[in-house]
């Protein structure tokens, strides 16, 4: 597929729609926090990697790593794609890039979201040939199964399949049963059946941060 | 202006276009919540309250309260009104409410959202004709000056001239504490320029927390004086 026909990998700033301009404002603020930072690692991705900035766990784990967040509540994988295209990558060159992106892509199929991620796994390594990129599976949502954990799913085993052959990028599956016996998601996990609790950032945040540690210390791309 | 010519003043659930009946599971939660748990207090609004029990102040300040958290992120004052009508105010008699919603109602003017909220605390009053309420003004958004800000605080002057005549609500406004004098709001304190980071909140709940302290030791408690 072709990223002219693939919505979800085609670059689109974020429109204005609400009109106090908080998306470009949180783009350029990650632009000139990138200048002269030298950060190791690189967060990118939606309201799941934003979030994880404004708890402790971020301060205790990744911080300590010289960690950036470029994360955006609501962002799709073509806004991130856009962001990427548009200076996000132009001051840094971190050793790790982890993406975590996906889940609201809304209205786009399973092969399209994977095409998405794809898409920024390809841009990264582009710019930044010398980085290894760790791609997050994304999470099951909602307190009942619903078509969107179905979708979620299959996205994660495409992305898997994508990223075997390629030796610059790894996937992660974070998951660490969130999904109960009877189906059902708990909102100690995610308090709004998508977004995770501090508690369960912790669970999430563990093997991601081995993980992490893992390839600065490997420092192979 | 009546409720029925005022569209935020219209109870409305949310739509699940997304499909993960998220809106709809979280509202089942909280009337289940209200059979399980007798709060002294209830904060309802949108996701300036919701966020708020993710952070260590409500864990400090509002749980040792015996505060219920009844926020949704993206409501407007439709689908609180809409939530209260439809069993959130069953089986509970908090003794103080805490409500904050409006700056999600994109569709609608400054003296709409006010008509809206008056329209909440007026059914707060019929519901709960002993509780006090406390109305949080809507917060400044965005880095820099804005239409959506003009918004907001054209909406909280509205509720200060409103709210007196409604009988026993605060109106407690901490906006001025976010806007620098260049005009910029920080990521400091708000994240997105919208959400409260953990010392945004400290802005917000210190105020918030000796407002209710004083207002429940003004309230008599009615269950307990009933067991007696
Ligand atoms: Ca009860």
């Amino acid at each position: 597929m072709s990223s002219d026909s693939n919505p979800a990998a085609t670059p689109t700033p974020c429109e204005d729609v609400q009109g106090d301009g908080r998306w470009m404002s949180m783009h350029h603020r990650f632009v000139s926090d990138s200048k002269g930072k030298e950060p190791e690692v690189l967060f990118v991705g939606d309201s799941l990697v934003q979030l994880l900035h404004e708890f402790e766990v971020w301060r205790k784990l990744f911080s300590p790593l010289h960690t950036l967040n470029f994360g955006i509540g609501g962002d799709a994988t073509q806004h991130v794609l856009w962001r990427l295209t548009n200076g996000e990558l132009d001051h840094i060159n971190p050793k790790v890039v982890v993406l975590w992106v996906g889940t609201n892509n809304h209205g786009h199929t399973p092969e399209q979201i994977c095409g998405g991620i794809m898409a920024i796994v390809n841009v990264i390594n582009q710019r930044l040939p010398q980085t290894h990129i760790l791609v997050l599976g994304i999470l099951p949502r909602g307190k009942s199964p619903n078509p969107l954990r179905d979708r979620n799913a299959k996205v994660n085993e495409l992305v898997q399949v994508e990223l075997a052959s390629l030796s610059y990028t790894s996937f992660l599956n974070v998951d660490p049963g969130f999904i109960h016996s009877d189906g059902s998601i708990s909102h100690q996990d995610l308090y709004d059946y998508l977004h995770l609790t501090p508690h369960a950032y912790q669970k999430v945040c563990q093997p991601l941060h081995a993980r992490v540690k893992a390839l600065l210390e490997a420092h192979v791309p | 202006m009546s409720e029925e010519e005022n569209p935020a003043a219209e109870p409305l659930p949310v739509q699940d276009v997304q499909g993960d009946g998220r809106w709809m599971s979280q509202h089942n939660r909280f009337v289940q919540e209200c059979k399980d748990a007798e709060p002294d207090v209830l904060f309802v609004g949108d996701s300036m309250v919701q966020l708020m029990q993710q952070y260590e102040v409500w864990r400090e300040l509002f749980s040792p309260l015996h505060a219920l958290n009844f926020g949704i992120g993206g409501d407007t004052t439709n689908n609180v009104l809409w939530r209260l009508q439809n069993g959130e105010l069953e089986n509970i008699r908090p003794r103080v409410v805490v409500l904050w919603v409006g700056t999600n109602n994109h569709e609608h003017t400054a003296e709409q959202v006010t008509g809206g909220i008056v329209a909440i605390v007026q059914l707060l009053h019929s519901r709960l004709p002993k509780a006090k309420i406390i109305v949080l003004a809507l917060l400044p958004r965005g880095e820099l000056p804005n239409p959506l800000r003009e918004k907001n605080s054209a909406v909280n002057n509205y509720l200060r001239a409103a709210l007196p005549r409604l009988g026993p609500v605060q109106f407690l406004d901490v906006s001025g504490g976010f806007v620098h004098s260049d005009g910029t709001v920080s990521c400091r304190d708000m994240f997105d320029f919208l959400h409260l980071t953990a010392s945004g909140y400290s802005v917000v709940a210190t105020p918030l927390h000796e407002l209710l302290l004083q207002l429940l030791e003004e309230t008599p408690q009615e269950r307990r004086a009933s067991l007696v």
